[in-house]
């Protein structure tokens, strides 16, 4: 079933923004202070440190809580108080329209609109139905309803996440490793902690193996490899005809199996088998059952490879 | 800077005693002020006041020319302006058709905005309403530093655009 790797969040090397005022550019620029913001028309390029943003259309947003310093203009003067500036002096929130664009490290987002948090550190993508946001990482592929960037992490939130993984571990005779499809209505991605929690209606596809489960927590070594999966508040492998259920199943990424405990359940062809374990090769397809007990059908398996 | 080569207009009645130079020969003007000091009224306030080192004035065609000029102009309350405070410009050079309501402000024109504003350009067109420039203009202020190749304003201050390729930095909060 799985073999495939989240790895791709864990691969760019976390840094937080460094401090400092974020270089743009664009076509025009509009100052409107009533307004406390500033617009940025046409071609428009953030960046800074290692992030950069670009878009048709941003907005700049001064904060409200740091009144600006009214200064005096040289020589004589009537009253120089505005009655309204800026507000604070320091930017509080981004929002970028049209094509955006993020690149940070070997990390890329694309989306119809970004919104940048600046205390919050965070950077909030959103798209269309037909085009939601999108994140890349070489040939990893994650989008959602909505993606959440962490600037001061590699930290990802997704809402809705659909997650296409090709970057799967090796299969024997196989050149290419099957694409993985993840779906689940919330993904965190923690970076340091080098796990990927998915959580609501978790449905993994690979080939014609579907597993469905309420939450699952992917792990990976230091390389970015997906080392286990573990899925956990009732699962549901569906292959071809078979069918297992469990607990709790445990997918081991290098051996390849999933292991169901938890009142574990084989369906197949009329036969079922429980026991108090079942492993399940996905690719193998073998099954192996310890403690069995159940009821086999064998004239179901009549001219099945390796049936009498 | 319009507001500029208006307020000069608009204070050439209210200067102090000025000295009066010649006015019959046609290639000079009909007046000609030395250190000029005005203001602007509106409603029985004070709106502008400024300062030039000359200022001459040719009936025909309402045309004024002044030099080292400079205006503060204080923003109606509640107009787009209010929010920059009291503005201050100065110019090398400044030339105005009173009639047409057009002008321009060369040779070097700075504006300085009570809340800490400031742009820089070599020159601005004024007519009626609008300023232009299509020389590269610098300007900072509270949290932002851009360098612009133009610039379109309202004088009332509802549209404040640098133009034709922007360049700066913007100042962020700092994270929580």
């Amino acid at each position: 079933m799985i073999g495939f790797g989240l790895q791709f969040t864990l691969l760019v090397a976390a840094a937080a923004l460094p401090a400092g005022p974020l270089d743009f550019k664009a076509r025009n620029m509009r100052i409107e202070p009533q307004e406390r913001r500033v617009v940025l028309q046409g071609d428009v390029q953030l960046s800074r440190g290692d992030l950069n943003v670009t878009g048709q259309h941003a907005v700049a947003e001064y904060g409200r809580d740091q009144p600006a310093t009214a200064q005096k203009p040289r020589g004589r003067g009537q009253s120089t108080h505005p009655e309204a500036g800026l507000g604070g002096q320091t930017v509080q929130r981004f929002t970028v329209r049209g094509n955006v664009h993020v690149q940070r490290g070997s990390r890329t987002a694309n989306g119809e609109e970004g919104v940048v948090d600046v205390p919050g550190q965070t950077l909030v993508l959103t798209g269309t139905p037909d085009a939601p946001p999108v994140v890349r990482d070489g040939s990893e592929v994650l989008s959602g309803e909505r993606i959440l960037l962490r600037l001061d992490s590699e930290d990802v939130d997704v809402i809705r996440p659909r997650l296409v993984l090709k970057r799967s571990l090796a299969e024997d005779g196989q050149a290419k490793p099957t694409p993985v499809r993840v779906e689940a209505d919330h993904l965190v991605l923690l970076q340091a902690r080098r796990l990927a929690r998915f959580t609501d209606d978790v449905v993994v596809r690979r080939g014609d193996a579907v597993v469905r489960s309420p939450r699952m927590e992917a792990r990976y070594d230091p390389d970015g490899q997906l080392t286990r999966l573990e899925l956990r508040g009732g699962v549901d492998v569906r292959q071809g005809e078979r069918r297992a259920t469990g607990e709790t199943a445990d997918y081991d990424a290098q051996a390849r199996t999933l292991v169901l405990l938890g009142d574990p359940k084989l369906y197949d062809q009329g036969d079922v088998l429980s026991g108090d374990r079942i492993d399940l090769g996905l690719d193998s397809k073998e099954v192996r059952v310890e403690r069995a007990r159940g009821r086999l059908r064998p004239e179901a398996h009549k001219g099945e490879r390796g049936a009498p | 800077m319009g507001v500029l080569v208006l307020a000069l207009v608009w204070g050439c009645g209210n200067s102090a005693n000025p000295p009066v130079s010649s006015i019959s020969i046609p290639d000079v003007p009909d007046l000609s002020l030395q250190v000029v000091a005005f203001a602007r009224l509106s409603e029985g306030q004070v709106v502008a006041r400024g300062t030039a080192a000359r200022l001459d004035y040719r009936r025909s065609g309402g045309r004024l020319v002044a030099s080292r000029a400079t205006a503060d102009v204080q923003p109606l309350p509640g107009s787009s302006l209010a929010a920059f405070g009291t503005l201050r410009f100065v110019a090398q050079d400044a030339a105005g058709e009173v009639p047409n309501r057009r002008g321009t402000a060369s040779g070097g024109v700075r504006l300085d905005a009570a809340r800490g504003d400031t742009a820089l350009t070599e020159r601005v067109e004024y007519d009626g309403d609008v300023l232009r420039g299509n020389a590269p203009v610098a300007a900072h202020g509270p949290g932002y530093r851009v360098n612009g190749n133009g610039l379109f304003a309202r004088v009332d201050g509802s549209a404040i655009q640098l133009t034709s390729g922007v360049e700066g930095q913007l100042e962020m909060e700092a994270p929580r």
